[in-house]
């Protein structure tokens, strides 16, 4: 069947076209599919086979189930903010894009929950419930435009998932499209702990490899009743993430506890939202306390004198919500900053059990001196996740490859620390291989396995998250070939 | 093979003190075995399912037994496998508020090892002393905090798994934040033991409460619509309650001496925070109905006696009592509730109550007839599911097992759960049955 308007011989897109119901709804021209090469993870990229828009769950399962009969590998995007790649096309997918499923479904503010589709941007939700006096919690930095399947695709956090949890503690409920079109609802009507294995939180985090969200039922929060944030300026990087340690210990449990070291604090004093952190301080730490009012100032003195017993220079609280925003403004744009004193970044997502810091850190140092490169630190402190920026110069020969060495060696050393690879952002691609130094051969073939039940023929968003068997090593040389021929 | 043959074979891969051969006659709640082994190590544990498995033996898991009733319907299995002698703390660092635990540890253990850091793990499972991390978190146990606090699974941040071919598959990290590959550790957390041994449990940690307090308020049944009216009115407000569980007549008589429905709220923060909130609600409150406060020791004294009311399948409350687990949608649970009066009228049994209303998810512990227990368990299961929601039955004797269906329908995705359970355990050699729709 010829589709009006499409220009093309191919029958899989007119076809498509047909799916999604004419041309205003597919790109398949070379021009228009240069946007969808690559997401927030820009070192790696490839052209989608075409990107097709549906507007319902219907056109998201006829397409998965003609691309399935015809063999046609394919994958779900949002906003393309994932800091990974887990929306890459590397095997030139069909993209489903969803970000034209952007409905706010419903709203039951009297059992707490909302439901959205998955092209829903994140910030809108609690956009729309602020004046009710609720919000959701998860809240990644890009809050503002990526979208809600994203986060439940890659788990998403952000800096309250210290006292709030991730993703996965607000998702109640999924309607989900398998790798075949057939349509599933997890977690019937948002009830929690529905009876046999929790498919629910396996899909969340799954980074699109198991199925394609259509549908999501979120926990929504009431806005605590105070909220109050302190700024504390360190001479010394390890005053800073002892104190960190001493607030938890003192039984305080932030919902936000944020850490810059001094390259972090060039970088945001230097970009679009400076707040005026002095230039020579080690470590800043931006801590923030909410609940009850009456239980909040308790807590603050208590903040103020851990950190004067661990000698910080200066320590405020925000005068007021205007100075608290600008805070915040600072640090939740701390990786873009980064352009601002470097051509290029790379930024890095490990974690590490909180009190391992001063030692890790150290040893980013050293790997920064080996390097040669600059190496700036963002963390969520409170939940040990640092996200380590590595500074580079792409059109230096030989800085890329250097960059991306510096980045996974830091991955090397949180795992050593007894940490992980990754706490928000994602495996993708970028860190298949360092799968490796967490998890050993058979645990990786255990989670593959999973992946066959529900993705046979991995024609869903092939190619991501786990290493390829038996080829160590190989893969990022092939990533590093792949650049040098950009 | 007989028993006999069997014994000797284990012997090679574990010392005949810690085995039993089966002396007691039918237990009536089933799920024993043949023989029981009681590991020490996790060498021990793989050895003895890698075996099972290659032998084509049946082999059920165990921790404190308080769950024995729940699921399964089988009397025994060729092997029982006791986690009770598999204990121990692996690891804690008190700064890093995670703790690694070996699955036949006590919560009441854990939770004393921790106090003296002013740590706790937040979940709140019945029986605490007999109760086993292992199980906790196989069963995805959780108690009326939850609503302040989550579940096992989002407390559990990493696991040792024993798979039925005796490989160690590690899920998670020791972490609290942590996205490296699928979230496996979420199969494992509800699984029932039926996707392998849980041997080592990593969970995140709290710090224990300042100050804690519970407001218990009587309503009698002809107030129940203010009852509704308050719970909305509590929700929306910026209180940060722990617990509001209410209780139906029968429970609250027997936890407080009240046979009224009551409504349990639950504060724990620092002291001034959990006074403001106390006199927030008296703010709230209607005017005719009683409030009473009871704060710290008393508070916890509720909570102990609190664990103890549902059956414990490790003694003796084995006959003639059903528990059941309902899941509904948050406010629904206050009709759950208070359907157990229509129960208790319509099917001659001492029913007792309770529910979150935050949260949706409640209990029905049934004493009486078989035939009534069976009678009731039919009846509130179509009752919560008009509205969606589900009803597991969590403590019956075998021989209602074998006739009530367990765990309710299964869902149109069953296909996915079985694909699972035979990736992992293909022989279905672990927990035979245990699991929703026979897994």
């Amino acid at each position: 069947m010829a589709f009006k308007g499409i220009k093309t011989k191919d029958r899989h897109i007119q076809n498509l076209a047909g799916i999604v119901d004419g041309s205003r709804s597919i790109l398949y021209h070379k021009e228009d599919l240069i946007a969808y090469d690559c997401d927030g993870f820009t070192i790696h990229k490839h052209l989608p086979k075409a990107v097709v828009f549906p507007k319902n769950t219907e056109e998201v399962a006829e397409i998965v189930k003609y691309c399935a009969k015809h063999h046609l590998p394919f994958l779900a995007r949002g906003a393309g903010t994932g800091l990974s790649g887990g929306a890459v096309p590397l095997n030139s997918e069909v993209v489903i894009s969803l970000v034209r499923m952007k409905n706010l479904i419903s709203i039951d503010l009297e059992n707490r929950r909302a439901v959205v589709e998955p092209g829903f941007v994140n910030l809108k939700l609690t956009n729309s419930i602020s004046d009710k006096g609720y919000y959701y919690a998860p809240d990644p930095s890009s809050q503002y435009c990526c979208t809600i399947g994203g986060n439940v695709a890659e788990n998403a956090g952000g800096a309250h998932c210290l006292k709030y949890g991730v993703t996965t503690n607000h998702i109640l409920g999924l309607e989900v499209v398998l790798p075949d079109g057939e349509v599933i609802e997890l977690g019937h009507n948002g009830i929690p702990d529905a009876p046999g294995y929790d498919l629910l939180g396996l899909l969340t985090g799954s980074e699109g490899t198991l199925g394609i969200v259509t549908k999501i039922t979120v926990r929504i929060l009431k806005n605590p009743e105070a909220k109050k944030t302190v700024l504390a300026y360190f001479d010394r990087v390890a005053d800073g993430s002892q104190a960190v340690s001493d607030i938890i210990s003192a039984g305080i449990v932030p919902a936000a506890l944020e850490m810059m070291d001094k390259t972090a604090i060039e970088g945001v004093e230097a970009a679009a939202f400076p707040v005026g952190h002095p230039k020579d301080i080690a470590a800043v730490l931006l801590i923030e306390v909410d609940g009850i009012a009456a239980g909040i100032d308790e807590q603050i003195a208590q903040i103020l004198e851990v950190c004067k017993n661990r000698h910080v220079r200066e320590v405020r609280e925000a005068a007021n919500e205007e100075e608290r925003a600008r805070w915040w403004a600072n640090r939740k744009t701390g990786f873009g900053a980064m352009g601002a004193i470097s051509p290029d970044y790379l930024v890095q997502d490990g974690v590490i059990p909180r009190s391992r810091l001063p030692e890790v850190l150290d040893r980013i140092e050293e790997i920064s001196a080996e390097s040669g490169l600059r190496i700036a630190n963002i963390f969520h402190a409170g939940d040990g996740n640092l996200h380590p920026l590595v500074l580079f110069d792409a059109r230096i020969p030989g800085q890329t490859e250097k960059a991306i060495d510096a980045g996974s060696a830091c991955l090397q050393a949180c795992a050593d620390a007894g940490g992980t690879i990754t706490g928000e952002h994602g495996v993708g691609i970028e860190k298949r291989e360092e799968m490796r130094f967490v998890f050993k051969e058979e645990e990786i073939t255990a989670q593959t396995n999973i992946r066959q039940v529900f993705n046979p023929d991995n024609l869903l968003n092939a190619g991501k998250l786990f290493p390829t068997p038996g080829r160590c090593g190989e893969v990022k040389k092939e990533m590093k070939e792949a650049l040098l021929t950009q | 093979m007989l028993v006999k043959e069997v014994v000797n074979e284990l012997k090679a891969l574990i010392p005949e003190d810690r085995m039993e051969e089966r002396k007691e006659e039918l237990h009536p709640l089933g799920n024993t075995g043949q023989i029981c082994i009681y590991p020490v190590t996790e060498e021990e544990i793989s050895a003895v399912l890698k075996y099972a498995d290659d032998q084509g033996k049946k082999v059920l898991v165990e921790g404190g037994g308080t769950k024995r009733g729940f699921g399964g319907t089988a009397e025994s299995a060729d092997i029982l496998l006791s986690m009770k002698r598999y204990t121990g703390v692996t690891e804690h660092e008190a700064g890093d508020m995670t703790l690694s635990v070996k699955a036949g540890t006590t919560f009441k253990e854990i939770q004393e090892f921790l106090s003296k850091y002013k740590q706790q793990v937040s979940l709140d499972p019945a029986w605490s002393d007999f109760a086993t991390i292992g199980g906790i978190v196989a069963a995805n146990e959780s108690g009326p905090k939850r609503l302040g606090y989550g579940s096992s699974r989002d407390v559990v941040i990493g696991l040792r798994n024993v798979y039925p071919d005796g490989t160690i598959i590690r899920s998670g990290g020791k972490v609290v934040k942590n996205v490296a590959g699928y979230d496996m550790n979420k199969l494992f957390v509800g699984a029932m033991g039926t996707l392998g041994i849980i041997s080592e449990v990593t969970v995140k940690l709290r710090p224990l409460p300042k100050y804690e307090s519970l407001i218990l308020l009587s309503f009698e049944e002809k107030h129940l619509d203010g009852l509704r009216k308050f719970s909305k009115e509590l929700l929306d407000s910026s209180l940060e309650p722990v617990a509001l569980e209410l209780l139906n007549p029968s429970l609250s008589k027997k936890l407080i001496g009240e046979s009224s429905y009551t409504l349990v709220i639950a504060f724990e923060d620092v002291e001034n925070a959990v006074h403001y909130q106390e006199e927030a609600v008296k703010a709230l409150l209607p005017s005719d109905i009683k409030m009473r406060v009871a704060a710290q020791k008393e508070a916890q004294k509720f909570w102990q006696l609190f664990y103890t009311i549902s059956p414990n399948g490790a003694i003796g409350d084995t006959e003639k009592i059903a528990a059941l687990k309902i899941g509904v949608i948050n406010l629904t649970i206050l009709d759950v509730i208070k359907e157990s009066h229509y129960l208790q009228e319509s099917f001659q049994l001492e029913v007792d109550a309770h529910g979150g209303v935050g949260h949706g998810l409640g209990q029905l512990i049934l004493k009486g007839k078989s035939e009534d227990l069976t009678g009731a368990i039919y009846h509130i299961r179509d009752f919560v599911q008009k509205d969606g929601g589900y009803a597991v039955v969590k403590h019956l004797p075998l021989a209602l097992r074998k006739k009530v269906n367990v765990w309710g329908d299964k869902p149109s995705y069953f296909f996915l759960l079985e694909g699972i359970k035979s990736k992992i355990d293909p022989n279905k050699t672990l927990n035979p049955k245990r699991f929703i729709g026979g897994l």
